[in-house]
């Protein structure tokens, strides 16, 4: 393996796991809170690439309007996301965790049906928005700038969480609420109210990179289903609400399928899910969670 | 006496009108076609292409008088992409609307769910999209007949084919859709391709899971492999859209040869317009190069079609449209709209077409349609990337051989 082959394969896979960690980082962060494994995190993603699809076709004469649906349709997602916790979700917070599931995976469904019957069948394609299209050179390597401005939001969203939970008045809060939420009723937080902006967080990150995902690759039905099981991967890795775990997680799937791929092509299908067993084994809560 | 001669002859008179009248009322009576596509879902585009094909058909040969003096009368039906209901649909048209002959399908499962019925009822059955070889090699049986290509042109021998005449590459890496179609496609191709170009190989196989849209990691070791060529196995669709989009950032298709089948037909690369991303300088193939024909029965159909449903046609619109006019001339060839005789007269008969003459195999009932194959670039005349100088046309050679046949149907 020569050093460009080796240096193209861990560029790619850091790519391939920055866009998987921002759906992660939703998914991860809504069960660290609200204790809830949302099955249908990956229609939220799905819902993202629509919205992004639907503004840059309708608003196509308006100038950088890729920019402007970054900022809109992340939000609509997030509000969606809020309706599902308040009118659905919080009905079920005290049943079974059988019933969440339930409830999730029927929301797979619905949402998919309601994707179908807005935006039909077919592909959809967004363009690389300029000034972050084109392409440049790495050791030698074309990479395409929508691949590095990717793996850049991923690296920032990282921090940014990690800073709002760590210094902000409201990270304080997420995190009294996810250590004791008993304790943090009786201290006079609400409760159901940091519940519902953790689930809005988590469906505005999913629907984040929804968004940022059809410059790079198509709209299209499926793609939730696409992307779930790699999230269960990395979450199962790096430890289930963890921030940390999910984007190292993420960086360590994408560089096992990347050289997976290189190595024995024939096997590449499987690597993912033979890292997620051997981590089950020797460390079930994680690479980075807390056994319980 | 003579009275009882006039009374004869009255009734004489009398019964040769009557029917003489009632002969030439069965002849005025009008051949059903029954028409079951996927008019609704993912694959509509298809359906409604091929319907406007097969209406503008019916319409040209009413205006010309029917066939055998009988107009035409056709009834759409949507199978929405499901054997079952693409089964109950050819039920009803054959039965309630006692159609003379069904086409249709692109769906495989429902064309030989269709193509089974077909057979218990005798009644002639023509595939106009579905690809599946095996409705014609070890499912086949006397009532159907496909005037499309399959599988083995379409994958396998078609692109093999073309990069043997170009490139003659001798390092392949390929990447294929983790399932039986690509296994199979690049099972065919290699068959193909080894036996022109001895000295090639495949240096590595790659399979990405079904519904992958992030072909990163794929791309840079394609790249980097060393290869002269890559070779698509049964990406297309979605899927082809994605990869497409990320090799050309990639600047892939700059390193070195592409191999996708059927870039040239319009329906995956239709929304792509001159800048964007594109199988830049591919060697592809194309089942209807309507862009590159001469012939102005060609023109007159694109023509049409874009007026009935405001796009280019599809391969599928065209052989709709040949399946009716092949019907036509077998029915005149034996005077009677009978269909175990058209069933002998089409086979061996060459159909009519934008390109010449196409042969009906006998055998397996497949017509030798063509594929063209060339290079991936944009034209003047067309805002989508197609083949604007097709190289060659590929006709018998790129389908299985009758002997291939025989030995895959097990010797009968």
């Amino acid at each position: 393996m020569t050093f460009e082959a080796a240096a193209g394969q861990a560029l790619s896979g850091i790519s391939v796991g920055m866009v998987l960690f921002l759906i992660a980082a939703g998914l991860s962060i809504i069960f660290g809170t609200l204790k809830v494994l949302n099955l249908a995190h990956g229609s939220i993603y799905m819902v993202g690439g629509f919205l992004c699809y639907g503004f840059t076709s309708t608003f196509a004469h308006v100038p950088g309007i890729f920019w402007w649906t970054l900022i809109v349709a992340p939000i609509v997602v997030a509000l969606i996301g809020g309706l599902i916790e308040i009118f659905l979700l919080r009905r079920i917070y005290a049943q079974d965790m059988l019933y969440q599931y339930i409830l999730t995976f029927g929301l797979i469904l619905i949402i998919g049906e309601i994707c179908k019957f807005i935006w039909g069948v077919g592909y959809h394609t967004v363009n690389a928005p300029w000034p972050v299209n084109g392409k440049t050179f790495i050791w030698g390597l074309s990479f395409p700038v929508y691949n590095l401005f990717l793996i850049g939001c991923g690296i920032a969203i990282f921090l940014g969480i990690l800073a709002l939970m760590r210094y902000t008045g409201l990270g304080r809060t997420i995190r009294a609420v996810t250590f004791n939420r008993e304790m943090a009723n009786a201290l006079g937080i609400n409760v159901p109210r940091v519940y519902t902006g953790v689930f809005m967080f988590g469906c505005w990150l999913g629907g984040l990179a929804g968004t940022l995902m059809p410059p790079m690759s198509v709209v299209a039905l499926g793609s939730d289903m696409a992307v779930i099981i790699e999230c269960f991967i990395i979450v199962v890795i790096g430890g289930l609400g963890s921030l940390p775990g999910a984007f190292f997680g993420a960086i360590i799937l994408g560089l096992v399928t990347a050289f997976g791929i290189y190595i024995i092509p024939k096997l590449a299908v499987a690597f993912a899910f033979m890292l997620m067993i051997v981590v089950l084994i020797i460390r079930p809560w994680g690479l980075m969670g807390k056994p319980e | 006496m003579k009275t009882k001669v006039v009374a004869c002859l009255a009734v004489v008179v009398f019964l040769v009108f009557a029917l003489g009248f009632q002969a030439s009322a069965q002849d005025k009576k009008p051949i059903v076609i029954g028409f079951i596509h996927s008019m609704s879902g993912a694959m509509s585009m298809y359906g409604i292409s091929s319907e406007a094909g097969a209406k503008i058909a019916v319409e040209e040969i009413n205006a010309a008088g029917g066939i055998l003096g009988r107009p035409l009368k056709m009834i759409t039906r949507d199978d929405k992409l499901n054997p079952e209901v693409g089964l109950r649909e050819a039920k009803d048209l054959l039965l309630s609307e006692k159609a003379d002959f069904l086409t249709g399908t692109i769906s495989s499962a429902v064309a030989m769910a269709v193509s089974n019925y077909a057979k218990r009822e005798k009644k002639l059955f023509f595939i106009s999209i579905a690809q599946s070889t095996a409705i014609t090699e070890e499912n086949f049986h006397r009532y159907v007949f496909r005037i499309d290509t399959n599988n083995v042109p379409y994958f396998g021998y078609g692109p093999a084919l073309a990069l043997a005449k170009t490139h003659k590459d001798k390092k392949i890496i390929s990447l294929g859709f983790d399932y039986e179609c690509g296994k199979n496609a690049l099972a065919m191709f290699k068959e193909k391709y080894f036996e022109l170009v001895p000295d090639a190989k495949v240096i590595d196989e790659m399979w990405a899971p079904l519904n992958t849209t992030d072909f990163t990691p794929y791309i840079t070791k394609i790249a980097n492999s060393g290869a002269e060529a890559f070779y698509l196995a049964c990406i297309y669709g979605g899927g082809e859209l994605a990869f497409t989009k990320q090799a050309y950032a990639f600047g892939l298709y700059d390193k070195m040869h592409a191999l996708q089948a059927c870039v040239g037909d319009v329906e995956t690369f239709h929304k792509v317009r001159p800048g964007e991303p594109y199988p830049k300088g591919a060697l592809t193939t194309c089942r209807y190069p309507f862009y590159a024909l001469a012939d102005p029965r060609n023109k007159a159909f694109v023509e049409k079609h874009n007026k009935m449903v405001g796009f280019y046609p599809s391969y599928g619109a065209m052989n709709e449209y040949l399946i009716r006019y092949a019907v036509k001339a077998a029915a005149e060839k034996v005077g009677a709209f009978d269909t175990e005789k058209i069933i002998t007269a089409l086979e061996g008969m060459s159909i009519d077409t934008f390109f010449g003459k196409v042969p009906i195999r006998a055998y397996d009932h497949q017509a030798m349609m063509p594929t063209w194959y060339g290079f991936v670039d944009f034209s003047k005349e067309y805002p989508f990337p197609h083949i604007p100088k097709p190289l060659g046309m590929l006709g018998e050679e790129s389908y299985h051989t009758i002997d291939q046949i025989k030995k895959i149907r097990g010797g009968k």
